[in-house]
């Protein structure tokens, strides 16, 4: 949470405040002396000494707010934590504005006659109450602008993970050399090319529906990484050996959808592109205590240096588990200079 | 022109071989000597072989079609044949006779064969690829570099490189793994690595900034560069400028 006071963040309500307190001051001066027939300098001092020493003091309401949420906090313990803050506060509001009127006003005995202390302190509580109702309402004011704007990150995450994941089948890595694939099997396996060509209609056809819903189930999800894998084992060849060890559990378990594809097409662009040896590629599915478990491993050559700024599809994965389900670790990353392994944890209701 | 286009082709997947030989069967003056699966066989293949025309792919394990290029002896005339639109300028950039995008039709492969026996009739039989290889800015910095030593082919990430020296039609580089030459041009290098990690000091040298341990005033007017390992090299006055600017001091 974010405890800086929105004096500091926010500039502007700053400004705001300390011109309403000035005009407040300038206007209270104005009925005292026109008014009230108050000597002008007996005015000016006791404004300053309690007027404008209460927009000091006042300010620090909003730490007695942030450590006291409704929230967080039953009723009774709120209503006792500002009792005790709001005495704190007006004692030291009085102490400071006795203090100014002994120093500097012309006449204080005059003053202290007319049990000023007494009002003083009720007037106190009021100013009190009504700056709690302020500070709560600007919370409640930031806290759903944060909401907003996480919504709002979130949904160009998704955005940008269907573009990405739409990306990359039409990408002329993927579809331009499936495409020659295809061609090149017309002529020597013309059944295989017919099954290539609804391998990729139906991969493409998952991508262009499912941009909408925010989860899938693990097996829709699995069922689309796996026609992928599918396309690409024609083109690979042996060279690509995907593997699944799947927990029968984990089908029913919800999961961000395209959130898997990118890992499938890392590892075949710094497992499979890169060397000419085979590359397991292995899908480990299990249901822990934690949620669903899915690690993906890729096999690589250790000779074969990898290309720098690998990391933007990971980040993007990462960034997403973080804002849909708020804890920063989902994604593990392991590589034994042999093996790349991603890890995600999907944590489920 | 008298026989056949002795033909090699270097493609790692064996899909679009077998459907650029069968395509290749229907044409007449096109004889196949040979398949490679990647970069590093299709340098020994040509070398030996000295084939007529040879078709590449760009991305291949290993090294790329480009790289592999910068490898040969015999200069063949090359069509490309790759999914990337986006090599087509560098292509030319290496004298490509045709440049094929996948998927490409059988007529399509035929006129590019017409176009390499066109050149053949203007330039005789073996092309100059590679010897035109530019000076040309690339789009992007180098990440490694592929030397020839000897019989083997070694594979250099630019991080491992200290500083590249001068010696007339070729380069040496020092690496942390050790020296190797290439065929390459000074100007090559001097816009081909990053120059935020890459600083031309003289006209012999390009030394990366961090091997600098010292830079020493050496006379009045010129100063030398100390690496960490002790290597002293000179630098000139556009040098100093250069290291000036790059390291701000």
């Amino acid at each position: 949470m974010d405890f800086r006071h929105p004096f500091i963040t926010n500039p502007k309500i700053a400004i705001y405040y300390g011109l309403f307190w000035v005009m407040a001051a300038i206007a209270n001066i104005l009925v005292l002396t026109f008014g009230n027939n108050v000597d002008v300098v007996e005015a000016v001092v006791e404004v300053f000494a309690f007027l404008l020493s209460f927009a000091i003091v006042g300010s620090a309401v909003w730490y007695v707010i942030k450590f006291s949420t409704l929230e967080d906090n039953s009723f009774w313990r709120v209503i006792f934590a500002h009792a005790i803050a709001a005495s704190v506060i007006i004692f030291i509001w009085m102490y400071f504005g006795v203090v100014a009127i002994k120093l500097f006003h012309p006449n204080p005995s005059n003053w202290f006659e007319e049990n000023r202390i007494a009002n003083g302190i009720f007037a106190g509580y009021g100013f009190y109450t009504i700056y709690v109702v302020f500070f709560y309402a600007i919370n409640y004011y930031n806290g759903f602008k944060e909401k907003l704007r996480s919504e709002g990150k979130l949904k160009a995450l998704v955005k940008e993970a269907e573009l990405h994941a739409l990306k990359s089948q039409i990408n002329p890595h993927f579809l331009f050399n499936s495409l020659n694939s295809i061609s090149s099997l017309t002529m020597t396996d013309p059944e295989k090319a017919q099954e290539m060509v609804i391998n990729l209609s139906q991969l493409m056809r998952y991508s262009l529906k499912h941009h909408q819903n925010e989860k899938v189930t693990f097996k829709q999800e699995l069922e689309n990484n796996r026609l992928y894998l599918h396309i690409e084992k024609v083109r690979f060849g042996k060279k690509l050996n995907p593997s699944f060890e799947i927990d029968e559990k984990c089908m029913e378990a919800e999961i961000p959808n395209m959130i898997l594809q990118p890992l499938y097409e890392n590892a075949i662009k710094y497992g499979v592109y890169e060397t000419t040896g085979q590359v397991d590629v292995k899908t480990i599915g299990k249901v822990t205590e934690k949620g669903l478990e899915v690690a993906i491993s890729n096999t690589y050559d250790p000779d074969v240096m990898s290309k720098k700024g690998e990391g933007i599809g990971l980040v993007n994965i990462r960034e997403r588990l973080q804002i849909i389900y708020g804890n920063p670790g989902l994604l593990k990353i392991s590589d034994n200079k042999k093996e790349f392994k991603v890890t995600l944890t999907i944590p489920q209701k | 022109m008298a026989g056949k286009l002795r033909t090699v082709i270097v493609e790692d997947e064996e899909l679009a071989r077998n459907l650029l030989k069968s395509f290749l069967k229907s044409i007449d003056n096109i004889e196949i000597i040979g398949e490679c699966e990647n970069g590093f066989e299709g340098v020994k293949m040509i070398n030996e072989n000295q084939p007529d025309l040879v078709f590449l792919d760009i991305q291949m394990p290993k090294i790329t079609g480009f790289e592999m290029l910068e490898l040969l002896e015999h200069k063949p005339q090359i069509i490309f044949a790759t999914a990337y639109d986006q090599y087509a300028l560098k292509a030319f950039e290496y004298n490509a006779a045709d440049y094929l995008l996948k998927p490409y039709s059988k007529d399509r492969l035929a006129e590019a064969v017409d176009k390499v026996v066109e050149r053949i009739r203007k330039e005789g039989v073996t092309s100059d690829v590679a010897d035109k290889i530019s000076d040309f800015p690339k789009e992007e910095y180098l990440d490694r570099i592929v030397v020839k030593d000897r019989h083997k082919i070694h594979i250099s990430p630019v991080d491992q490189v200290r500083y590249i020296e001068s010696m007339d039609d070729y380069v040496m580089i020092y690496t942390t793994e050790g020296r190797y030459m290439k065929q390459k041009t000074m100007k090559y290098f001097e816009s081909a690595l990053n120059p935020r990690d890459f600083i031309r000091i003289h006209r012999s040298y390009i030394v990366k900034v961090n091997e600098i341990s010292e830079i020493q005033q050496y006379e009045k007017e010129s100063y030398i560069v100390i690496l960490h390992d002790k290597t002293k090299l000179k630098v000139s006055k556009t040098g100093y400028k250069n290291l000036k600017e790059v390291l701000s001091f």
